[in-house]
């Protein structure tokens, strides 16, 4: 395990490239730290204790988590990656519905360059709602309703459009950065921004639990390394379907005549469908926020208030597990097509024993799939139900770090992260040990 | 027929004859017995590859959640240092 890491850093493609990543993470830090012109930093900490001690705590728990601690703290990257990955959400929802943009999926890679620069567009339109709503809520002191301090320096207009300005700016640098990582670092770079702002919100939750009770902190962590190990339990599993290739002459050659398998894991969506489903359950809090403090909300943002703020609200858990499972089926269609697998195997020689080359190959492949996908689905709402669930059997209504939505996203992001580091040194040394 | 077993035209009667099969729809008993088949067939990692595999990412994410928050208290005590005082 060390031994690895040692290895990991002598080589130097891949020292640059985990430097890289790190560089990037450290980056995205600062930018969570650093404040917002016009924002008084003094009042802003003071007021940000007082609301993590108090009762409202885990009201900001949702918040916090999504936004890796920046949100409250009104800096520049205050939204976090948020935006980004909603509007691509939304996008690949639309791939669906509009022929335009299925026309331009369809067209390959120029066709997906453009889909990516919608996206983006996309994010900025996002970024200057929510940074709107947010500048408006510190500015008239609704952020913390215990706080009774000033959060900006001044209240002028100016003021106002420049951290508007500046946190839109944050955000298209935080998808700039996620890009950055995605290309010259390890791993998928909106993955591994998430997990950092997933991750940043640790310790101190942590701690909390700790001064709390330290024998709740003890079965906390024991029952956190459970789910660690049940989620990487799935995460590992494979169907794997058997696939034959025939022997063909190429000139004077050989070639095939290999067995091998197409490996289809269990739950072949991974994390997307859960962090698809939070950030779009993140968007009513985001409503309720806005409109909710006003003096009188519509009927709408009342229900939604009573339904959907509060994590262990029997419509927001069944919401919450009916769009895991919708999102599980629906991320598996658009990432896995069974049709082009199949013309490939037939392009080359291969069959699955027993079925023919072709559409037969589709849909057994498709069959499968679906069949596989059902428990992968209640796998993942069932992992982010089992802490709401037990909070409100035990009564705890603390903060529950170990939400299913952090644990999925560690664990996931950690093994992707993992395996691809190894795969890069698999290459390194075997290219060595040849030589 | 030997001509058949091969390409589109082994694929044309059986697109005919699966329209007539899809029309039916899966019941839900004969579904879950279905996955149940599926789950049989899959191939669940080893006691050995588990503790391996949870080990790797309990180390990974623990060595990640102590750098970041390294990272977060030198930041915010520079912050602090720079903006604190006005």
């Amino acid at each position: 395990m060390l031994t690895a890491i040692t290895r990991a850093f002598r080589t130097p493609d891949l020292r640059n490239k985990l430097l890289f990543t790190l560089g990037i993470i450290v980056l995205f830090r600062l930018g969570s730290v650093l404040p917002t012109p016009g924002v008084n930093t003094v009042n802003v900490q003071q007021c940000l204790k007082e609301a993590q001690a108090g009762d409202a705590a885990n009201i900001y728990g949702m918040v916090q988590l999504f936004s890796g601690g920046a949100l409250l703290k009104l800096s520049v990257f205050a939204l976090g990656i948020m935006p980004y990955i909603t509007s691509s959400i939304i996008l690949q929802l639309l791939t669906v519905v509009i022929p335009r943009l299925e026309a331009l999926k369809k067209e390959g890679q120029s066709g997906t360059a453009k889909i990516t620069q919608y996206t983006r567009y996309l994010t900025i339109g996002l970024a200057v709602l929510q940074s709107t709503a947010f500048v408006a809520l510190a500015r008239t002191g609704q952020l913390f309703p215990n706080c009774r301090q000033p959060l900006l320096v001044n209240n002028d207009v100016f003021t106002v459009v420049t951290m508007v300005v500046v946190m839109t700016a944050g955000t298209s640098v935080i998808m700039w950065l996620g890009e950055l990582v995605t290309d010259r670092g390890v791993g998928n770079g909106m993955s591994i921004l998430i997990f950092t702002q997933v991750i940043a919100v640790f310790p101190s939750e942590l701690l909390n639990i700790f001064r709390q009770n330290a024998f709740t902190f003890v079965i906390v962590m024991l029952v956190g390394v459970f789910m660690i190990a049940a989620v990487v339990f799935v995460e590992q599993a494979q169907r794997r379907v058997p696939v034959q290739y025939a022997k063909r002459m190429v000139g004077r050659r050989m070639y095939g005549g290999t067995s091998t398998y197409i490996p289809l894991k269990v739950n072949q969506a991974g994390i997307i469908p859960v962090i698809f489903a939070s950030s779009l359950l993140y968007l009513p809090q985001l409503l309720v926020s806005l409109f909710g403090n006003s003096e009188n909300p519509g009927p709408i943002v009342q229900w939604l208030a009573q339904n959907f703020v509060r994590g262990d609200h029997p419509v927001y858990m069944v919401t919450f597990f009916v769009l895991i499972i919708f999102f599980t089926y629906f991320y598996v269609s658009i990432t896995f097509n069974p049709v082009e697998v199949a013309d490939n195997m037939k392009k080359y020689g291969g069959f699955i024993p027993g079925i023919r080359p072709g559409r037969p190959t589709a849909e057994y492949l498709n069959y499968v799939l679906m069949r596989l996908t059902a428990p992968g689905s209640l796998y993942l709402g069932l992992i982010s139900m089992v802490p709401i669930i037990a909070l409100v059997v035990a009564g705890a209504s603390q903060n529950f770090p170990f939400g299913g939505t952090s644990i999925l996203i560690m664990v996931g992001v950690g093994l992707d992260t993992v395996k691809q580091i190894e795969s890069q040194l698999q290459q390194r040394n075997y290219e060595g040990f040849l030589k | 027929m030997a001509i058949d077993t091969r390409g589109e035209a082994a694929d044309r009667p059986s697109k005919s004859s699966g329209e007539t099969v899809k029309k039916q729809r899966t019941s839900p008993a004969l579904f879950y017995r279905q996955i149940v088949a599926e789950l049989r067939k899959v191939i669940w990692p080893t006691r050995k590859d588990l503790i391996s595999y949870t080990t790797v990412v309990l180390v990974f994410v623990l060595i990640m959640v102590g750098l970041v928050a390294g990272i977060d208290f030198l930041l915010t005590q520079g912050v602090l240092a720079v903006f604190g005082g006005a």
